[in-house]
């Protein structure tokens, strides 16, 4: 690792699902820790775009890079939340007993987790405000406290760098508002956290820096400078309804400190 | 079908409970293999897999008759290791379906159950039809007939069984880690096609064992029903995995007891009726989750909204 390594970079990586490319050469690097937004409509690729830097589906051209290595070699520096959907919620596993999965990656196959991984994840959860609900089945939390139970996993896991896809989907503006906080606390800690995204206009507000993302990179950079009209109407052409949520967006930038 | 069999179990008075020392060998190892079984099958049933082990289960048959052909043998180890050979072979067979053919899952599964059992069926039934010494007995498995047992047998059933348990016990947090978030699993560099690979096998391994208890139709019954119930019981995957075993060494234990009773009883229907007994009971009265709980809480839900 060199000092001037990115901390993630994408170098002109393509995706495929069989033979089919669902992302084109995106190239992307992130040198300062931040919140970085990943936006775009729906199957733009925004999952893939994370499960590809994360080696979950192959990398048909192009490499990715965290701290300047190959992920095999800082696995243990990144972390991971996939899009709730993935997960049966009726499985039979508690609240603790998920977040303890986050330290599975530090404690390798055969130790089991014991008082200073229970310590660790009792820490994570009251980070999410969670602490008083460890002993529940996950399947009786609400979806917003899911989601947190997740970030709480992913915080358990102690990385440098948070790949989040969708943490605030199906989540209610005060839930939203609290798990922006933790993100941004972790940020404070000098931590890149990467959150694929969908509204707009909490995106104006939260994000440092944004990638708008439609099969292709379309725009990236500080997010005061990539969501303008312009670089919307081009993500989401033709798709009339969000032009006005766009109008909104601008607005709502404006007002924030 | 009696004519071929090793000795008749009830008839011999023994020290305990009229059982002789052979059954309560049998008994025993029959106990071991209910129980893993019900291990085994949690975590299928966990990584929604439950039908893996069908497929197997029916391509037994096929791997019990050309083992007698291929070795002229018919002791327990030989055609259960041509046992194993055809189950490995059907999911290969069925991975190769789904991943390189692309049909369906289901209709795969079902595709692969049904020529393999055919073939089964066929080629014990020309065993049959040319009377090959020996050969009376084979269709045992089809159906699962503890009786011909020996001690050495019940041993080796126990053997494996016991091997099956102890892989799921040491691997038991990264089981239940890829079965229930298997992105994450690989996110944080666990081989989780190896691992689910670990797992049919397993499974594979213990529809093998339960042949001779279950039968080749009814084995993935004692794999999949006794997880089920379990999951009545409680929300914590330990306890399920525990409950599962439990449930599965009763049915069996309860099945060859029950089989005794009159000589030439197939085992399999009672191990099965036996598990299914306990599934029902844990599907009415389970708290929280069974439909006696759920009626009454919506009863007296009503006062409040
Ligand atoms: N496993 C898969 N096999 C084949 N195609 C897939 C697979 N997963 C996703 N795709 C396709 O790849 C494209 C991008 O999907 P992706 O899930 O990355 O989109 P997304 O931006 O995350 O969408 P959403 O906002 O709905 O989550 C879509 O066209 C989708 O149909
Ligand atoms: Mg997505």
């Amino acid at each position: 690792m060199t000092a001037t390594a990115p901390i993630l970079e994408l170098h002109d990586v393509t995706v495929a699902y069989g033979r089919r490319p669902v992302l084109w050469n995106v190239d992307l690097a992130i040198t300062e820790p931040c919140l970085f937004g990943v936006i775009g409509p729906n199957g733009a690729g925004k999952s893939t775009l994370l499960k590809a830097a994360l080696g979950l589906v192959p990398v048909v051209g192009g490499y990715v890079r965290f701290f300047g290595a190959p992920l095999a070699r800082v696995r243990g520096r990144v972390g991971y939340v996939p899009q709730r959907e993935t997960v049966d919620w009726d499985f039979p596993v508690s609240v603790m007993d998920v977040v303890l999965m986050g330290t599975y990656g530090r404690l390798g196959w055969l130790r089991r987790p014991g008082a200073r991984e229970r310590e660790l994840a009792r820490h994570c959860l009251d980070r999410v405000g969670l602490v008083g609900l460890a002993d529940r089945q996950i399947g009786r939390l609400s979806g917003g406290q899911q989601q947190r139970v997740f970030l709480a996993r992913a915080l358990a896991q102690q990385a440098d760098v948070y790949l989040l896809d969708e943490p605030l989907a199906g989540v209610d503006v005060r839930s939203q508002e609290q798990i922006f906080e933790v993100l941004a606390a972790v940020r404070d800690e000098g931590k890149l956290v990467v959150v694929v995204h969908h509204d707009l206009r909490t995106a104006a507000e939260w994000f440092d820096r944004v990638a708008l993302i439609d099969m292709r990179l379309v725009a990236t950079g500080p997010t005061a400078e990539v969501l303008t009209p312009d670089n919307l109407r081009r993500t989401y052409s033709g798709r009339v309804e969000l032009l006005e949520e766009l109008g909104r967006a601008v607005a709502e930038r404006g007002r924030t400190p | 079908m009696t004519a071929a069999t090793g000795m008749p179990l009830v008839a011999a008075a023994g020290p305990i409970g009229g059982l002789s020392y052979n059954t309560l060998v049998v008994l025993a190892g029959v106990a071991t293999v209910g129980f893993a079984a019900g291990v085994a099958g949690t975590l299928a049933l966990l990584r929604r897999r439950p039908l893996v082990g069908d497929a197997a289960a029916h391509a037994t048959l096929l791997g019990v008759g050309a083992a007698f052909l291929l070795t002229g043998r018919r002791d327990l180890p030989t055609l259960l290791a041509g046992a194993l050979v055809a189950a490995v072979a059907a999911l290969v067979v069925l991975v190769f379906l789904r991943r390189i053919v692309r049909t369906r899952d289901d209709a795969a599964t079902a595709i692969v159950i049904g020529v393999s059992f055919g073939a089964g069926l066929a080629l014990l039934a020309g065993i049959t039809a040319r009377g090959l010494p020996g050969g009376a007995g084979l269709e045992q498995f089809l159906l699962g007939h503890t009786a011909a047992l020996t001690a050495q047998d019940a041993l080796l059933l126990a053997a494996a069984s016991c091997a099956t348990v102890t892989l799921v016990a040491v691997a038991f947090k990264e089981l239940v880690l890829v079965a229930f978030d298997a992105p994450f699993a690989a996110a944080i560099g666990r081989p989780v096609g190896l691992i689910d690979t670990a797992l049919v096998a397993l499974v594979a391994v213990m529809v093998v064992v339960g042949l001779p208890a279950a039968g080749a139709v009814l084995v993935t019954a004692l794999v999949v029903i006794p997880p089920v119930a379990a999951r009545q019981w409680t929300t914590r995957a330990g306890r399920m995995l525990l409950l599962a075993g439990l449930f599965g060494l009763a049915a069996a234990v309860a099945g060859v007891l029950a089989s005794t009773l009159r000589p030439g009883l197939a085992t399999g229907p009672l191990v099965v009726l036996a598990a299914a007994a306990i599934c029902f009971v844990s599907f009415a009265v389970a708290p929280e989750r069974g439909w006696i709980w759920r009626r009454s809480r919506l009863r007296g839900g009503e006062a409040s909204p």
